[in-house]
């Protein structure tokens, strides 16, 4: 079987972990999305009950 | 040199050169880092819906102390499920089949949260390995179980996902093999056959998703407990 062959083992570890801390992280956290968008008035508007209109 | 079923999982190289570097440094091509756009295309929307919802799902069950790992978590499983899945393509290499990129993950993320579990409430970790509830006379055989099945943890994550990922691959080798050759003999098979195909793609696919959530879904009940 060929995974088991011990040749490119370290090098396929090294590789996979420099790609997973360099370029992975940037890209994640920047999927985050740390503001949360302010209302213009500065009261909360009223929450409305939900009535279920179809039943 | 015979080529055998096997060799579609050579680490491949063209001209000496390792074509590995290739294969796991393309598929963030298609992750774009967003930018500070406040409306962002549908590509971008879906794949931060998918972020943002897959972290919240996961940390739910950990404690605050454990949120900590959310991103390397995410990253992790974009990297699996993104891989696993570009892997189904013809011609493509799956790095995921590979024992040493599973197994190269598996365990330093499974040793870390036993470290962190030992180091900072070692009687919670080791009570662990005593399920509540177990009869006396059965104490001393089942700690030395559950020691057992924490230590092949790293083994049994590394090695579920290298062997659902070969088999699937190999399996549809074997089978477009036999649709192929029997096209000229029996063309009734043959189409028979290649259904049984289009139906093992759908499960594949299907795998490839499901085995790359089970790695990241597994290391956070790991963490769960240690954190």
């Amino acid at each position: 079987m060929p995974q088991l062959n011990p040749h490119p083992w370290f090098m396929i570890l090294l590789f996979s972990w420099v790609m997973f801390i360099t370029i992975l992280p940037k890209k994640v956290m920047k999927f985050s999305f740390n503001n949360e968008p302010t209302s213009k008035s500065a009261e909360k508007p009223k929450p409305e009950s939900w009535n279920w209109p179809w039943s | 040199m015979i080529l055998n079923f096997f060799d579609q999982f050579l680490s491949p190289s063209l001209l000496g050169i390792p074509l590995f570097a290739l294969a796991i440094s393309l598929p963030w091509l298609l992750f774009p880092t967003p930018t500070h756009r406040w409306l962002n295309n549908r590509l971008m929307t879906l794949q931060a819906w998918f972020i943002n919802r897959f972290a919240f799902q996961l940390m739910q069950p950990i404690n605050l102390k454990g949120h900590k790992w959310i991103m390397l978590f995410t990253a992790l499983m974009l990297f699996l499920i993104s891989i696993n899945l570009l892997g189904l393509l013809p011609y493509t290499f799956t790095p995921t089949t590979q024992l040493s990129l599973n197994m190269a993950f598996a365990l330093p993320l499974w040793l870390t949260t036993v470290l962190i579990g030992m180091l900072n409430q070692p009687t919670i970790a080791l009570g662990h390995l005593l399920p509540e509830g177990t009869p006396t006379p059965l104490i001393p055989i089942l700690i030395i179980i559950e020691t057992i099945s924490l230590f092949i943890r790293p083994l049994a994550l590394g090695v579920r996902l290298t062997a659902n990922l070969t088999a699937g691959h190999l399996l549809m080798q074997l089978i477009a093999t036999a649709a192929f050759v029997l096209i000229t003999m029996m063309p009734t098979v043959a189409a028979l056959t290649s259904m049984i195909l289009f139906l093992l793609t759908i499960l594949e696919v299907a795998v490839a998703m499901i085995q790359a959530y089970v790695f990241v879904l597994l290391l956070s009940l790991y963490l769960q407990e240690n954190v």
